[in-house]
């Protein structure tokens, strides 16, 4: 099976799940009426999302002056910066950094970049332990598998699959509530924390004029993940610059709200090198890895290049129907959901991923939540033209839209084709060409005429009493 | 001298050689309602976010056997990583958002707010900001040039939402929050 069809059968398996649907249904309505409350409490929530867009495309439209500023302003600060034009170089980057340090352990902050990379695996091999530290990413790492959400990681799961999942690693009670796993997974973690040589953290953002990073969480992994380890490496794609330290007083409360619906996180951080002369603790060292990874390839597509302003809150996900129905692990890419269907194909590559494109309703509500005023749905149309151009789509496909366009630049053609197609499905031949659409769905009784032959023998609109109606409600007048 | 660097800014100069279209200018209204009563208003939003507010110190510090502390007005010796509780001082206090600025040389250092089971944090009145906005602004005009190596927000005590969305307190950071108000 190709990734397209093994997305298609896994779509199919999981739009049929209503245990899944139930877990979705209430995670995202307590999201819903978070963000909501959340939005209250701006003035004008539309004026903000311009506001950022606006930074954002002055910063991505600039990229190349922020990234040597943000460099430049890292150096003076004491930290060192490198550049990773792929996956693999980033990875090599922090082996050889671990190497370098003797690291054993690593304590990760969450951070979608570092999957996007396949850093686990390659901290694994090299016999270095990576430890996630957010409770989400924690359960996801003891239990095998990618994060559901870019924001939720475990959005998928339910109290008691979370429950049994402790009770068969650490003996807590089956029935444990929320607080007592929480508490198991602190105990847990405290001691990864008090021994790992090395935090890897993401970034939300990269700030060019004091070369800080911002990192925004609600446990205060990060924090610890900053404070205690020896070292601490950042990694994070080019287009998480902003300009100004000051810009942030509007993206954190915006990503914030897009995000959870929270006004702030717990804690909002910024980081700006290794521990200073004169500070009682943090590490010694400070690295940031620049990623590219496709992104380049995204800039130099100016149709497209606002992507690049995402500031990966998971609002897109969340509205998403076709996300709500197939879950994030049917996508089977790092980033899910409207931005992943949109990202993927570019950064990944059109033959194996152009599916996901396809894949959507075009309802535009991803459109319509982004904070950053991405152009989400027409984007999943542009990723479906190229694909159409650089003919990855079916050959049947291809012959079956010929033919309907023959069809529809002749009347006398679309008349024969509604008689043909009233008469298939009186046959009962629609069962079996529409297949994958009736397999769950009743096929509509066909009309006994077409809405033209119907209108043909409706009287003539001239001809018919226009005298005046005593009302105006569209039933046929009152006669006492 | 790895040529990733070059490469990258190479191919970013490149990209952008071909200009992209502008978004329409945003209006000059205002994002947020302004704040008001400064003190009120953190004191409502840090009371929601299940931080604690106390009037009688010493009583408060009768509860805790190791504390580890950054200021002059509480004695505390013990190490950072054994300490029950964590004093530091703090850069502001956001009316809006009822948070707290901290950093390395107000909170003493990057682990004594987020390491000890609770946090207390000794504020004055005079360090009421409306929001995060004037409080960035604060950080520019006391550190420009001479920048902690790390600086913070605080939004109430550590929590987290990850299992069914269901809010427990004290993931990873303080269980508990807790300011006090110095004359």
């Amino acid at each position: 099976m190709n990734t397209a069809q093994q997305f298609s059968h896994a779509a199919a398996a999981k739009a049929a799940d209503l245990r899944h649907r139930a877990i979705i249904q209430k995670n995202i309505s307590s999201y819903d009426s978070g963000v909501a409350r959340g939005k209250d409490k701006f003035a004008d929530w539309q004026n903000a999302r311009s506001r950022v867009a606006a930074i954002k495309w002055d910063t991505i439209n600039h990229l190349d002056r922020y990234l040597e500023e943000f460099e430049r302003n890292v150096l003076a600060n004491g930290g060192h910066v490198h550049w990773a034009e792929d996956a693999e170089q980033a990875r090599q980057i922090v082996l050889t950094l671990a190497r370098q340090h003797g690291v054993r352990k690593v304590v990760k902050a969450k951070s979608m970049t570092t999957e996007e990379i396949h850093l686990n695996p390659a901290l694994e091999a090299a016999g270095i332990q990576p430890v996630e530290t957010d409770l989400g990413e924690y359960i996801c790492q003891l239990r095998g598998e990618p994060p559901y959400h870019i924001v939720t990681p475990v959005m998928h799961l339910s109290k008691a699959d979370i429950g049994k999942l402790f009770h068969e690693r650490f003996g807590t009670p089956p029935d444990a509530p929320a607080e007592e796993l929480t508490m198991v997974a602190r105990r847990q973690l405290r001691q990864d924390f008090l021994t790992a040589d090395m935090g890897i953290t993401g970034a939300n953002f990269l700030i060019a004029d004091t070369g800080m990073i911002a990192l925004t969480t609600n446990e205060g992994n990060g924090r610890l993940s900053v404070s205690l380890p020896r070292i601490h490496v950042v990694i994070a794609g080019i287009e998480k610059l902003i300009p100004r330290l000051s810009d942030l007083g509007l993206f954190w409360p915006v990503l914030c709200t897009s995000g959870t619906g929270q006004a702030l996180t717990s804690y909002s951080t910024l980081v700006g090198g290794p521990r200073r002369d004169g500070e009682p603790d943090g590490p010694a060292e400070f690295h940031v890895i620049l990623l590219d990874n496709g992104r380049t390839k995204l800039l130099a597509n100016p149709e497209m290049r606002d992507v690049l302003h995402c500031i990966r809150c998971g609002a897109c996900l969340n509205t998403c129907p076709v996300y709500k129905t197939i879950g994030g692990h049917t996508y089977a890419t790092t980033y899910q959901g409207p931005i992943g269907s949109v990202l993927t194909p570019r950064l990944r590559g059109a033959e194996e991923w152009s599916h996901l494109s396809f894949a959507s309703s075009l309802c535009g509500s991803c459109t319509d939540v982004c904070p950053v005023r991405i152009d989400l749905h027409h984007h999943l149309l542009h990723n479906r033209r190229d694909a159409i151009a650089g003919k990855l789509d079916h050959p049947l496909q291809r012959l079956a839209f010929k033919l309907w366009l023959w069809v529809l630049q002749s009347p006398a053609r679309y008349v024969c084709a509604g008689k043909l197609a009233r008469l298939g499905m009186r046959l009962g031949l629609g069962n079996s060409f529409a297949k994958p659409w009736t397999a769950t769905r009743d096929l509509p009784e066909p009309p006994r005429q077409s809405f033209r032959d119907w209108w043909r023998h409706q009287p003539s609109p001239m001809s018919t009493d226009s005298g005046p109606k005593t009302q105006d409600s569209g039933l046929p007048p009152h006669h006492p | 001298m790895n040529p990733a660097r070059e490469n990258i800014l190479g191919r970013v100069r490149a990209a952008l050689r071909v200009e992209g279209k502008a978004p329409t200018a945003p209006s000059s209204a205002a994002v947020f309602p302004p704040v008001t009563d400064l003190e009120t208003r953190f004191r409502e939003e840090f009371i929601a976010l299940k931080g604690e507010i106390i009037t009688d110190l010493p009583a408060f510090l009768d509860g805790f056997a190791k504390i580890a502390s950054a200021v002059p007005e509480v004695t505390g010796s013990a190490d950072v990583r054994q300490a029950d509780l964590g004093v530091t001082g703090c850069d502001c206090l956001l009316a809006r958002t009822g948070s707290i600025a901290v950093c390395t040389r107000s909170a003493g250092g990057r682990a004594l707010s987020v390491l000890p089971p609770v946090h207390l944090v000794i504020a004055c009145r005079s360090q009421l900001v409306p929001d995060l906005t004037a409080a960035l602004a604060f950080w520019h005009q006391r550190y420009d040039r001479r920048w902690p190596s790390n600086l913070s927000v605080i939004t109430g005590p550590s929590r987290t939402g990850d299992i069914e969305k269901i809010l427990v307190m004290g993931a990873h950071g303080p269980k508990r929050l807790v300011v006090y108000f110095a004359s």
